[in-house]
């Protein structure tokens, strides 16, 4: 707050106070000046009715029932036998009126150690009053928006505006809570409690604000039952809770009003986008015609951005879309090839030309040298896993990247496959990929021969994939038989393994016993990029029916930082092909190195 | 809904909670406090006796004497002789009770008399309370810069803890500070300007005050014969104006740690608002927001207003 706003509230409270002092002044010493004349004439009168007092007396007398008084002693009643003011239910009134800070004083402890006791009950009892009024009223709260925005709606039908609606609604909920917690207890007041309507509803209002003055006490002259003060409480501790909420709600609308909508409209946005995504991915995995397909380009366009990023996010660049599968689940994997892509990028390596025959690691490495930063390891791996497969020359649509170096096809069978892997939840990548972990030595050797069976992690590079093996991996090869799947050829790729790549590790393993970090890292990273070619792949086969936009050449994929709101709906239309036959891909991965 | 369902069970078990909390206290008090009353009644019964033996009055006249009497003196009307020349309505007196009543702490000692003396009350009451709590509000938003936000950011930067236990520690610092300067002090002082008070009074009389309770069987500058009575009110009335920011202060900065270490969150309480209240508060925020930053990365995720307690409207 500035500081002249500061300042001039502060003199708006002094001026406040003294305006408040000055009427308090009229209004109350005429009053108070009656009041000790009477009290005057009826000492005078007594002392001369009965000689045989003296002042000094009188006045001594005077002074100790009044201290006695002072403590919360009756002595208006005459009767012998002692009742306690400080029974159980005055007593838990007390407390209550400690606690809730009213304090009205018609009762207060008078020994040493009551006093003491009363301030260490009250600083517990305070904030546990503080909490319990947080509670009550936030569900007081709601259920006060909840009317609200009942009430809103209904305005809202008649074409009112909302700013009017808003001051309406408020106005309304204020006259609601007003008649139950303040008309409603003034008439029971004055009615059990013998007082005039103005003195119930000071006194309402006195101990709703918590000043609690003490001049009038419910429950006083003890003929309304001892449930009536507990009652009294509960009351109290409602009434509380509605204005506190009253005026937290106000508090909010004026403060916030714009910027909570804006953040509405964006969270609006933001599950419109998510659902949509949802339905796409339930679209490609149970192959049925996407029911949001309206052949409204924009939304086609819209579509296959939102795709694009879902591969994205599979392979790692966008860390923290946790429902697109088992590989962004895992806050782990991303990051992992994220920063894996940065190391590798970093790589010196030579370019290579398209279609070179070159070993395919190092083919990997000249893609991912020119690759920009953001775009994961996974498609490398990807392509290094299906890259035995192509040659068994499938047939597929793969999508072209321009960013990639190498042309070689790859067959996409198993490719294939692994793509439906990755995209059904319960599938598991995470196997897939633990396959890989361990020792570089022909780690898969074992595996790729019962391709199902044997994906067993080794010494387990990423502890965290190690649930889930074997089982899911059953369903492997009997997804799609459309692609005939040779996964002979996988093991291929092994003896290419030796090539040495200085890479930094950058990430470290959880438990890797017998191989150095990097390599299999490396691996994961490798594999996960065959996952993520495999899935363009497959996103591209449903493709296949759909209208071609036209293919925008694939720039710089923007980096994983950026969220799901990016820019770019062109760069989903990359995917697709000018021509509607299916092709392998240009850019088949290579198996993982060393 | 699970988690609806669990609030409502916990605010269930607090709503228990709290009121085992009052029968406990109700039980201790009464042990504590029924031997004096009895002992105090009895006296009070030997007193009137004595009086009536000694003298040609007669029990009924007496009582309804005293009857008069009293109800005056809880007016703050007193006949006792060297009483009669103040009054308690005049301008330092009704500021004073203009104060209690703003600020909700409310003695009771002197309450308006007239009818429209209370209709006022009312209305005065209405506008006043929140309108105080703003103030407040506004001013502890302001400290908080200063005595929480950025010696917590110094204290991290120098010595490189982490957020929860340079909030822990300076919470710790802050409340001795507001102990000692708010409590124990002024209770040196008013024990000492105050005849009929030890220092346990003064200092019953300093939490009572300053928690906005009020009981008012403590109020200072009613002894008789006091000095400089106005000057005295008003220096009590700026102490109380004081001592409720800091209180606030320190109820702010409890919160704020009881977020971070997540006892909100454990107990399903909306999350301290502070760090958009701050910067958005009812009036543009300052440029010295800037050092908080570092806190706010901590913080828990900002939910609806935090402990909503009557005296916080902006929380």
């Amino acid at each position: 707050m500035r500081c002249p706003t500061l300042l001039a509230l502060l003199a708006g409270v002094m001026l406040y106070l003294v305006m408040g002092a000055l009427i308090f002044q009229t209004m109350e010493g005429p009053e108070e000046r009656k009041a000790y004349g009477n009290l005057l004439n009826v000492t005078q009168i007594f002392l001369q009715s009965h000689d045989c007092v003296n002042t000094q007396n009188l006045s001594n007398l005077i002074k100790r029932v009044a201290e006695a008084v002072e403590t919360g002693l009756d002595v208006k009643s005459n009767s012998t036998n002692f009742t306690s003011r400080w029974d159980l239910a005055s007593g838990f009134f007390f407390c209550g009126t400690i606690i809730t800070t009213i304090g009205f004083g018609n009762l207060s402890p008078k020994t040493g150690l009551g006093r003491l006791f009363c301030v260490c009950y009250a600083l517990v009892g305070i904030p546990m009053f503080g909490f319990l009024l947080a509670g009550v009223g936030d569900h007081m709260g709601t259920m006060l928006r909840k009317a609200v925005g009942n009430m809103e709606t209904l305005f809202l039908k008649r074409q009112v505006s909302p700013t009017y609606v808003r001051v309406m609604s408020a106005v309304l909920s204020i006259l609601i809570g007003c008649l139950i917690f303040l008309a409603v207890p003034t008439l029971v007041f004055c009615k059990l409690e013998e007082w005039s309507l103005l003195e119930a509803l000071y006194f309402v209002v006195i101990t709703l604000t918590t000043v609690g003055f003490g001049d009038f006490v419910p429950g006083a002259n003890g003929k309304n039952g001892d449930l009536f003060k507990p009652l009294v409480w509960f009351w109290i501790v409602f009434g509380l809770a509605y204005f506190a909420s009253i005026l937290t709600m106000i508090g909010n609308w004026l403060r916030v009003l714009s910027k909570k909508t804006r953040a509405e409209m964006e969270e609006l946005r933001a599950h419109a986008t998510d659902w949509t995504q949802n339905i796409q991915n339930m679209s490609k995995d149970f192959q049925i015609p996407n029911p949001l397909d309206l052949n409204d380009p924009f939304l086609l366009q819209r579509r296959r951005w939102k795709r694009s990023v879902r591969r994205r996010v599979r392979r790692g660049a966008l860390g923290h879309r946790d429902r697109l599968g088992p590989i962004g689940q895992n806050g782990h994997l991303p990051n992992r090839w994220l920063a894996h892509t940065c190391s590798m990028t970093r790589l010196e390596v030579r370019p290579l030309d398209r279609g070179e025959g070159l070993g395919p690691g190092l083919r990997l490495l000249a893609d991912l040298h020119q690759r920009s930063e953001g775009r994961s390891l996974g498609r490398t791996v990807a392509r290094s896993l299906s890259m035995p497969a192509a040659k068994s020359a499938m047939e597929l649509d793969y999508d072209s990247d321009p960013l990639r170096m190498t042309s070689e096809r790859s067959g996409s069978g198993s490719v294939y496959e692994y793509g439906s892997l990755s995209e059904s939840p319960d599938s598991d990548s995470r196997s897939v990929v633990s396959c890989y972990d361990s020792n570089a030595s022909g780690v898969c050797q074992p595996g790729l021969e019962r391709p199902l069976a044997r994906f067993d992690p080794g010494g387990s590079l990423c502890t965290e994939q190690e649930e889930r093996q074997g089982g899911s991996m059953q369903v492997f090869l009997g997804i799609d038989s459309r692609f005939p799947v040779d996964l002979q050829q996988l093991p291929k790729p092994i003896p290419m393994f030796p090539l040495p790549l200085p890479m930094p590790a950058t990430v470290q393993p959880p438990s890797s016993s017998s191989s150095p970090p990097s390599p299999d890292c490396k691996m994961l990273d490798f594999f996960g990029e065959n996952l993520a070619f495999i899935d363009e792949s497959s996103d591209t086969l449903s493709e296949r029916n759909q209208p071609v936009e036209g293919d925008v050449p694939a720039s710089h994929k923007p980096s994983g930082r950026s969220a799901r709101r990016q820019a770019p709906p062109r760069s989903p239309v990359r995917e697709r092909r000018t021509d509607n036959d299916m092709q392998p891909p240009s850019n088949p991965p290579t198996p993982p190195p060393i | 809904m699970s988690s609806g369902y669990k609030s409502w069970v916990l605010l269930t078990g607090f709503i228990l909670f709290y009121i085992t909390y009052l029968m406990l206290g109700a039980l201790v008090f009464s042990t504590i406090e029924r031997p004096v009353e009895d002992m105090l009644k009895t006296d009070i019964k030997a007193l009137k006796e004595e009086f009536l033996n000694q003298s040609c009055v007669n029990a009924t006249s007496l009582d309804t004497f005293l009857k008069r009497v009293l109800e005056a003196n809880t007016y703050g009307i007193s006949v006792l002789p060297n009483s009669s020349a103040r009054s308690s309505w005049d301008l330092a007196s009704s500021l004073f009770f203009a104060n209690t009543l703003v600020t909700t702490v409310g003695y009771g000692h002197t309450t308006p008399l007239s009818d429209s003396g209370k209709a006022f009350s009312i209305c005065y009451a209405l506008v006043g309370v929140p309108f105080t709590m703003l103030v407040l509000t506004a001013c502890v938003q302001r400290l908080m810069h200063l005595v929480t936000y950025g010696p917590i950011s110094a204290c991290r930067r120098r010595l490189g803890l982490d957020p929860r236990t340079a909030t822990a520690m300076h919470f710790a610092v802050l409340l001795l500070l507001v102990v000692i300067g708010f409590f124990v002090v002024p209770a040196v002082v008013f024990s000492q300007i105050e005849d009929s008070w030890t220092f346990l009074d003064a200092f019953y009389f300093c939490f009572i005050s300053l928690c906005t309770i009020g009981l008012g069987d403590f109020v200072p500058g009613e002894q008789p014969g006091q000095q400089y009575r106005a000057i005295y009110k008003i220096s009590v009335m700026v102490y109380l104006f004081l001592g409720l920011m800091m209180m606030y202060l320190v109820l702010r900065a409890f919160h704020r740690m009881a977020d971070l270490h997540g006892l909100t969150a454990l107990f399903q309480l909306p999350h301290c608002d502070e760090d958009s209240d701050d910067r958005e508060p009812i009036v543009k925020a300052g440029p010295e927001d800037q050092n908080e930053n570092d806190l706010v990365a901590s913080a828990k995720p900002l939910g609806p207003a935090s402990k909503s307690s009557y005296n916080t409207i902006q929380r």
